[in-house]
């Protein structure tokens, strides 16, 4: 017979009790917590979906992190290299173009056996694998597919490099995670039979050895790739790894990350008020009953632990059923299983842990009580408040005087309900502010590197002619010449892209926001993400090596840079040496005001005879609709838990007020002018608590945003606040909607007959 | 006869203010075992002080209390919740039912709490309810009995683990006469079951059933005596009928 | 007592002792019954007056016993002490008194004379309670006139509180 057991049973006794009392409070605290948490998964879900397919296409392909290339088959010892649990390949491969439709697109041929390999195992999604009876058949990896519009059974026609054209038929179409997606990553891919590359391309000279290495601990990639550098020497073609491959694939996915942990915090912190605000109120109400569980016999520290308990498990439950229902609504959509393990901790654990800390406070509370059951609550000062002397000056009518009086006189409920209401409009202004950094990109995407909206390669032209024909159209404000390479900065083993783009003279508009555009050739602007990976710092000089040749710059401003993590370096075509800059790769093309991109686009292909390659660029925005769904969803649930904190606290308020109430109706106040009482010094409130969370909300949202850009290497200069409008808006509807809450439990207390003397 | 319950100078002095309040000013009481001591005195006088202080409810200034032959003013608060289990049982003015729990389960609580097995708890509540004339009411919720049977359950609680003492603060401050009288028959019968209890009270026909009177004035004891009875007065020693 | 006995007297004819008789069931031992020599007494003086009048009855081998019925005028003076109004209690307090002499003479301190006096009131008390107990709850006679001592003796406790307060 332990004390420790004694107490267990009596505090599941109470627990069980108090919950029973009030099923439907802890029934809507579940209900909330887990909404919370099934949305927050349901959505970081989706997006890493949309943005991240890597994830699931590796697993799905089990497949390799270190992809290498070489003249001829490699070693054997590649597959020895320490942290190698196993090789694909190696696989011939050769470049082909793949003629369709008058489209010429680059492609890579890949020899695999008609035995799926267990190593980077193509899955195929649409048809067959490669099968020996039927040799011209071949499989296309699935981007590449849909770029060229194939289907299982259409055929196309491959052209070697001696100019020989075979017919090839689709028997099916692959997943693979061995590359990036075309046409982001070129060249695309296509999978046939050992015999039939060798009838494509005969000459072993002409074709190169694809290897893939799959590692016991992804975190060697880097590792290993020197290792295989070190290793072939100059057998090596090109080396690169999974995180090349994820970055190719995912795009975006800085960006999305930076609102996505904003979501995170915004959720858990709207858990964790939802709770605290449940677990706070119903203390404040039970302070009599703590007092006797203490006169008891129960220790304060065993009643905080009580406490904990009870709205702990009802914030754990809520999170448990929250991880199920959104992994289930999760795989309902997607139809797939798989969902990312780490985010969903992440949310999981998050919200466990601020949940718990929310609760915890108010748990310490309880265990404080005196155990001294009937000491009456010291009673608040009457005196009336500055504010409302000002209402008696100003003459306002004493329905409002004292309410005025009310509203600041009554600390603690005063508090809760300001507070109450003020997080979630902080927050809800937070989303607001995500909301129109999205419209920003829409609006003003030169303010985040788009300045330009269509990019136009030379494909069959040259590239003056492709200059020139940019330039007639009448949609054209202006053509940058650009070209992007890849340089190995000093002491990293991956290379980081160097972008030049029009020239020092007339240079493509970065949107610079720290430092200044470059002037000259020699000087470089950097995103947030190469500074961090160089450690270097405006005005420093960095010492790059392209094909060989050094590249020396010197950094003098920051842009916005969303691309491959932010690092990447722009320069004018003219800091380039000539052999890497002439002719330009591409054209970046402006458009005028109100130029529809797609029409120039169309304008474009018809004046040069379907020759020139014109590329749209995708705006961020575009792909964050979801997005968009997901801050409605939050300012909902927002609304709502703030709407609900009102009412608590309000409630709480009224249980303290009865007796003044009565004594108010027996003064001669018609019930009329109590409501009226009562919904003014409620609504003082609720216009601090409005006001404090939108200031607090716009002071702090372009920070946030920034923040979570700096770490994820866009780098700060994208946060926008919403505008003017929409947060006075904002507010009114806040205002609005409180005091309509608020006139509830007013009229109700305002009718009910109170007697005066009982207490 | 042995102490159940011993104060030493006890003295209590709440300093929250600006001036230092003292409650209890140097308190010396022994309550033998199976006394029934009424503590009386003007408002303010420092009884409930005193009382809350030798239950662990409140903590001394100085001076020393001593329960069943151990000194316990120096416990910690936990060290005095644990005591409290199976030792001191507290009946307050407003009965102090836990509102969210059924009668039952209030009167089960601290029996649970002493490590009482639940099957022997439910038995000792069944009979303490019985013996209470609440036998029926056993899953009503406080709100639905009358604050005498409310005060009668708080009472079956507080004994529910035998403790050493029974420390009761205006326990029908609260009550009508009918419910006065129903409690008082209560404290009565325990008492002569040798029940230790103090009481703490206003009412002259509650104080009247212990054997002790105990007057408090300005915090300190001003007189300390029995209660005699001679078991022959009749109403004429009051009223004169003409 | 004369109207007591006239009361009882307006039901039925009695002989001194079943007048006796009938106030001890009235009152229970809630109230010191009078001796019977007290109610001859008093019923010799209400003859005299003429308010009653008495018969003798014989019994066999027993001494002849008196019976009293009530005259007119008997009744008249009935009617008339029911119909005036009556004066309430006069608290007659000695305790008073020495509370406020006593000190004076330095014989006695008074917080001393309080205590005692409070103790005494709670011994009656006490008494009150246990002949309320010992009472048929059924007697509603005995049992009002109990409480109302004890409610009497709460205000005289009542009241030493205050002199304690403001004398003492």
């Amino acid at each position: 017979m332990s004390t420790g057991m004694s107490t267990v049973r009596a505090g599941r006794r109470w627990i069980a009790a108090d919950l029973r009392a009030r099923k439907g409070q802890a029934v809507l605290t579940v209900l909330l917590v887990a909404g919370i948490v099934a949305a927050l998964i349901a959505a970081v879900t989706l997006l890493e979906d949309g943005t991240n397919p890597w994830r699931s296409l590796f697993a799905q392909t089990n497949g390799a992190h270190v992809w290498l290339y070489t003249k001829d088959r490699p070693p054997d010892e590649v597959g020895a290299i320490d942290g190698v649990t196993s090789v694909a390949g190696p696989y011939r491969s050769a470049p082909v173009t793949v003629a369709l439709g008058g489209k010429k697109e680059p492609a890579g041929l890949r020899a695999l056996p008609s035995q799926a390999p267990q190593v980077a195992r193509p899955v195929v999604t649409e048809g067959r694998w490669l099968d020996a009876s039927q040799l011209d058949g071949a499989v296309v990896e699935r981007s590449f597919a849909t770029a060229l519009r194939l289907r299982p059974g259409s055929s196309f026609t491959v052209i070697a490099l001696s100019g020989e054209r075979h017919t090839l038929y689709v028997r099916g179409i692959a997943d693979s995670a061995d590359q990036g997606f075309y046409p982001e990553w070129t060249p695309g891919l296509a999978w046939v039979l050992p015999p039939m590359l060798d009838r494509i391309e005969p000459m072993l000279g002409r074709s190169e050895w694809v290897t893939g290495l799959r590692l016991s601990d992804q975190e060697a990639a880097q590792i290993v790739s020197q290792r295989v550098v070190v290793m072939l020497e100059d057998q090596l073609q090109r080396v690169y790894t999974w995180r090349e491959v994820r970055a190719a694939m995912e795009l975006d996915n800085r960006l999305l990350g930076t609102l996505l942990a904003l979501f995170g915090v915004v959720g858990m912190v709207a858990a964790a008020l939802a709770l605290a605000n449940a677990a706070g109120g119903r203390v404040l109400g039970q302070l009599r009953d703590l007092a006797t569980l203490k006169s008891m016999g129960f220790t304060g520290g065993q009643v905080t632990l009580l406490l904990l308990a009870e709205h702990g498990a009802l914030a754990l439950l809520g999170i448990a059923l929250g991880a199920v229902t959104g992994w289930a609504g999760t795989v309902a959509v997607l139809g797939t299983t798989s969902v990312a393990p780490m985010p969903v901790l992440a949310i999981v654990g998050g919200t466990a842990l601020v949940v718990l800390a929310a609760v915890g406070l108010p748990a310490w509370r309880g265990g404080r009580t005196p155990p001294i059951p009937d000491v009456p609550a010291a009673p608040p000062r009457g005196h009336l408040s500055r504010l409302a002397r000002l209402a008696l000056l100003v003459r306002l009518p004493p329905a409002l005087v004292l309410g005025t009086r009310d509203a600041f006189t009554r600390r603690l409920p005063a508090f809760l309900t300001a507070f109450g209401l003020a997080v979630p409009m902080m927050m809800i202004t937070i989303g607001l502010g995500v909301w129109s950094t999205l419209d920003n990109f829409l609006s003003h995407p030169e303010q985040v590197g788009q300045h330009a909206s269509l990019y136009v390669r030379p494909g069959k032209l040259d590239s003056a002619q492709a200059a020139r024909i940019a330039a007639r159209d009448p949609g054209v404000r202006a053509v940058y010449p650009g070209t992007d390479v890849n340089a190995l900065a000093p002491g990293e083993a991956r290379s980081v892209r160097v972008r030049a783009l029009g020239s020092t003279t007339t240079p493509y508009p970065f949107p610079v926001v720290e430092g200044r555009m470059f002037a000259r050739p020699g000087e470089a602007l950097a995103g947030q993400g190469l500074l961090d990976l160089l450690g270097v710092r405006i005005g420093d000089r960095v010492r790059l090596t392209v094909g060989g040749s050094p590249l020396i710059v010197r950094i003098v401003g920051r842009a916005v840079e969303p691309d491959l993590d932010g690092e990447v370096l722009s320069v004018g075509l003219d800091s380039l040496a000539a052999k890497d800059a002439v002719p330009p790769e591409y054209y970046a093309l402006a458009l005028r005001p109100g130029a529809d991109p797609g029409e120039v686009r169309a304008r474009l292909l018809a004046a040069s005879g379907e020759s020139l390659d014109v590329q749209r660029v995708v705006n961020p925005a575009d792909r964050l609709s979801v997005i968009r769904v997901v801050i409605v969803a939050l300012i909902v649930v927002l609304a709502l838990i703030g709407l609900a904190n009102l009412l608590t606290a309000s409630a709480l308020g009224l249980r303290d007020h009865a007796f003044d109430l009565a004594v108010l109706k027996a003064m001669g106040l018609t019930p009329r002018q109590v409501m009226a009482t009562l919904v003014t010094g409620t609504g003082l409130l609720v216009v601090v608590g409005v006001a404090v969370g939108a200031a607090a909300g716009v002071s702090m949202v372009t920070g946030l945003i920034d923040l979570q850009g700096h770490t994820s290497g866009v780098g700060a200069g994208i946060g926008r606040t919403p505008s003017a409008l929409t947060m006075t808006l904002a507010v009114l509807v806040a205002v609005g909607a409180s005091l309509a809450v608020a006139l509830i439990p007013a009229r109700r207390a305002a009718r009910a007959q109170v007697p005066v003397t009982s207490r | 006869m042995s102490a159940v319950l011993k104060a030493v100078n006890l003295v209590k002095i709440y300093s929250g203010g600006a001036l230092p309040v003292p409650a209890v000013r140097g308190v010396d009481l022994e309550v033998e075992e199976g006394e029934f001591v009424a503590v009386m005195g003007p408002s303010g006088s420092g009884k409930s002080t005193l009382v809350h202080m030798l239950g662990g409810l409140d903590t001394r200034t100085s001076g020393e209390i001593w329960l069943d032959g151990k000194r316990v003013d120096t416990l910690s608060e936990s060290a005095w919740a644990l005591l409290r289990r199976e030792k001191v049982g507290f009946v307050f003015q407003f009965f102090n039912l836990v509102a969210n729990m059924t009668v039952a389960d209030n009167v089960e609580l601290p029996a649970l709490l002493a490590g009482i097995s639940p099957k022997e708890a439910r038995e000792r509540r069944e009979s303490l309810l019985a013996a209470l004339n609440l036998g029926d009411r056993a899953d009503a919720a406080p709100a639905q009995l009358s604050g005498g049977e409310q005060q009668r359950v708080a009472l079956a609680r507080a004994l529910a683990n035998k403790p050493s003492v029974l420390l009761a603060d205006e326990p029908t401050g609260n009550l009508d006469s009918r419910n006065t009288r129903d409690v008082l028959r209560l404290l009565g019968e325990v008492h002569k079951q040798g029940q230790t209890i103090v009481m703490v009270t206003h009412d002259a026909r509650v104080a009247s059933l212990a054997d002790r009177l105990v007057s408090l004035f300005d915090g300190q004891i001003v007189d300390d005596g029995r209660i005699t009875r001679r078991r022959t007065g009749t109403a004429g020693e009051v009223i004169d009928l003409r | 007592m004369r109207p007591h006995l006239l009361a009882l007297l307006a039901k039925e004819p009695a002989h001194g002792y079943e007048l006796k008789q009938a106030l001890e069931q009235t009152f229970g031992s809630a109230y010191p019954s009078p001796n019977i020599g007290q109610i001859y007494v008093t019923l010799g003086r209400l003859e005299k007056d003429g308010l009653v009048r008495s018969v003798d009855v014989e019994q066999s081998n027993r001494p002849n016993k008196k019976v009293y019925y009530l005259t007119a005028k008997g009744r008249d003076a009935l009617t008339a002490w029911v119909e005036e109004p009556t004066e309430g209690p006069r608290v007659r307090d000695e305790f008073f008194m020495k509370l406020v002499l006593a000190p004076l003479t330095g014989i006695a301190d008074r917080m001393a004379l309080i205590s005692r006096q409070r103790r005494h009131y709670l011994s009656l008390m006490a008494d009150l309670n246990d002949l309320l107990s010992g009472t048929d709850p059924r007697d509603r006679v005995a049992g009002l006139l109990i409480e109302g001592a004890m409610l009497h003796l709460q205000a005289d406790l009542d009241w030493l509180e205050r002199c304690q307060e403001d004398l003492a």
